[in-house]
């Protein structure tokens, strides 16, 4: 392995401020979502379908506690055939292609705004600015499979693969930098996008269906087939076994 | 419990305060008190600043202050004009200087602003309730639960409106309704078992029953539920004897006794003898 | 009042979880998590380790931190976790992202100019 000496200067002007620049972007990045977020308009009718759809869950999952007759009752409110709520509540497929709601559209170009186009823009100035340096050396061997990985930029092919270029440089610290976002700038930060996509929203009573019909088909299906025990049955034996 | 707010610094009752707003105490009479104390030095709390204003209009209006109530709306409205959530305190004034109608009025504009806005439309019911028209409020409520129907606060708001007006078998539905929200919170099943006891009938009996020892045994040390269970099994211990059903009565009367001794072994040192006071209330020997 | 969600059912006494409270707990390991790792790269950076060592450094630091969240839960583990297990191999993946981008700055900084 034939060992490389680097101009001193290579650290100070290109590896450091690689670092910094993308730090310093992803805090920007921040901020900005957080002035261009719009609070979303709600409609009443989704929040009454979102409403329903959790009372209907937790009539599934928590329905034991109720007396059968009760339970039937509202199931028999849910998913009657004539006058069931899911039976009765027609609503519109929400049309599926997001160019004809205007309001879906500027929120699609914030989000490119602030997710896309700065990690285009930096990148590609970046690729720019520090063209053709080695700047780094990881402390591992690796493969020469990730020679094109690591070393984007500096076409030398007897390299060792552990030299990394700085267009390389630049993208691990995107990638690398999420989790210290995280202890910056606090949880579900707007820096920290892949998260919030991964993190179900669970038991937002806002979070609406995309689409009431199937959503309200699904649910009417899982509640046809719910059986109810009465987990009360036997309690009055638990509770004088639990004492003795 | 009253606080020595001389000598405390801004920062212990910054502190103090946004413990109470966390954990929702409303300490009305101490928040005026620090309010007092720190009116002079409200911009040193920063961002914070509008929450504590708000923390204080609902303590002024507890306690009459409405100039003070006022004062602080106005200073929100300078900073947020247009603001629903300051709109909604301007009701609320209105509110607790009984001008019920210019409330009404101004949650009127609310809800045509902002359809959703859950929080006006609770209010109204509120509003209604002051006026002691019980009929109207349950039926704003019972329309404000047809669109929000997983609204836990307003269930048990109508639950109370319909024990208020003797409606049990509905106040059942509104218990049963809490229970299957918050499942584990024993006051809820003894609340259940309290309306089914209340509405009589074997069947309701048997229901309240259950109920009472579901709550048990979510909490043992539910005192409450521990008697209505004595009181409804000697109910049933009556019933069972004149209809002769004897297997169905031997079960109740052990548990008849069970809860008897229980209450017994937890009131072992308090002075008033419970036990003594069951057995007088108790029915059947 | 937190929203009890996951219910164990485990027949005598079913255990009920506070979703809130799981939350926050986790929020707050996942933050150790964070800080250890960017403490540790650092750290092996500096001290210069390279390929297997540096590697073996972040699995003593993972195991460090674990058996130091254990002495501060102390006996009563359970009423703050699920399962200790789970405390030990969440996150190692993410974690190790972390760990090796500092400790790939700090080795460039110090040891190879």
């Amino acid at each position: 392995m034939a060992e490389l000496l680097l101009d001193p200067n290579i650290r100070l002007w290109v590896f450091l401020p690689i670092v910094i620049i993308t730090f310093l972007v992803g805090i920007v990045r921040h901020y900005v979502s957080l002035i261009l977020s719009s609070q979303k308009k709600i409609e009443i009718i989704q929040v009454q379908d979102s409403q329903v759809m959790i009372r209907s869950r937790l009539l599934r999952e928590n329905g034991k506690y109720l007396p059968r007759q009760s339970f039937a009752m509202r199931r028999h409110w849910f998913n009657n055939e004539e006058t069931g709520y899911f039976k009765v509540q027609k609503r519109a497929a929400t049309s599926q292609n997001p160019m004809t709601d205007p309001g879906m559209m500027t929120d699609m170009l914030k989000g490119n705004l602030t997710n896309v186009l700065p990690m285009i823009v930096i990148g590609g100035w970046i690729n720019w600015m520090f063209s053709g340096f080695l700047t780094t050396k990881v402390p591992f061997p690796l493969t020469l499979r990730f020679k094109p990985m690591l070393q984007r930029g500096v076409e030398l092919a007897y390299l060792d693969a552990s030299w990394v270029s700085s267009a390389s440089w630049y993208f691990l610290n995107v990638f690398g930098l999420r989790t210290i976002y995280a202890l910056v700038l606090g949880e579900n930060n707007a820096a920290d996008q892949s998260k919030i996509m991964q993190e179900q929203m669970s038991g937002a009573a806002m979070a609406m269906p995309p689409d009431p019909k199937a959503a309200f088909k699904a649910e009417w299906e899982a509640l046809e087939i719910t059986e109810h025990k009465w987990a009360l049955a036997n309690v009055e034996n638990e509770i004088t076994a639990m004492e003795s | 419990m009253s606080y020595n707010y001389e000598d405390m610094t801004v920062n212990e009752i910054k502190d103090l305060l946004r413990q109470w707003r966390e954990s929702n105490e409303r300490r009305s009479e101490d928040v005026m008190e620090f309010w007092m104390a720190i009116m002079e030095d409200l911009d040193k709390f920063g961002n914070e600043k509008y929450v504590l204003l708000e923390q204080v209009i609902y303590a002024a209006l507890d306690t009459h202050q409405y100039g003070i109530a006022s004062m602080c709306i106005v200073i929100l409205h300078e900073k947020f004009p247009g603001s629903m959530r300051i709109a909604r305190f301007r009701a609320m004034l209105c509110e607790a200087k009984e001008k019920y109608d210019e409330a009404l009025e101004i949650l009127e504009e609310i809800i045509k602003a902002d359809e959703t806005n859950s929080a006006a439309r609770k209010r109204r019911v509120a509003i209604l309730k002051a006026q002691g028209l019980i009929p109207e409020a349950i039926k704003e409520l019972v329309d404000y639960l047809k669109k929000f129907m997983s609204d836990v606060e307003a269930w048990q708001e109508l639950c109370t409106l319909y024990q208020q007006v003797g409606e049990y078998s509905r106040a059942a539905f509104c218990a049963e309704e809490l229970i299957l929200h918050q499942p584990h919170n024993h006051l809820i099943h003894q609340l259940l078992a309290d309306i089914r006891y209340t509405m009589g009938g074997v069947e309701n009996m048997e229901l309240a029953k259950s109920y009472y020892c579901q709550a048990l045994k979510l909490n043992p040390d539910n005192m409450r539920a521990l008697l209505g269970l004595f009181l409804v099994t000697n109910n049933l211990l009556n019933h069972y004897k004149s209809s002769g059903n004897s297997g169905k009565r031997k079960d109740v009367w052990r548990l008849c006794q069970w809860a008897q001794s229980s209450a017994a072994a937890s009131q072992r040192n308090s002075q008033v003898p419970l036990t003594q006071m069951m057995l007088n209330l108790a029915i059947t020997d | 009042m937190s929203v009890v969600t996951k219910i164990k059912d485990n027949k005598p006494e079913p255990v009920a979880y506070s979703e809130a409270a799981l939350r926050n707990n986790a929020a707050v390991v996942e933050y150790c998590r964070t800080s250890m790792a960017a403490l540790s790269g650092s750290t092996a950076g500096v001290l210069g380790l390279t390929g297997l060592y540096g590697f073996a450094f972040y699995v003593i630091a993972v195991v460090v931190l674990w058996l130091m969240f254990m002495m501060k839960a102390g006996s009563n583990w359970h009423k703050y976790y699920v399962s200790r297990q789970s405390l030990l191999t969440n996150g190692f993946l993410g974690a190790l992202f972390t760990y090796v981008l500092f400790w790939t700055f700090i080795y460039g900084m110090v040891h190879v100019y």
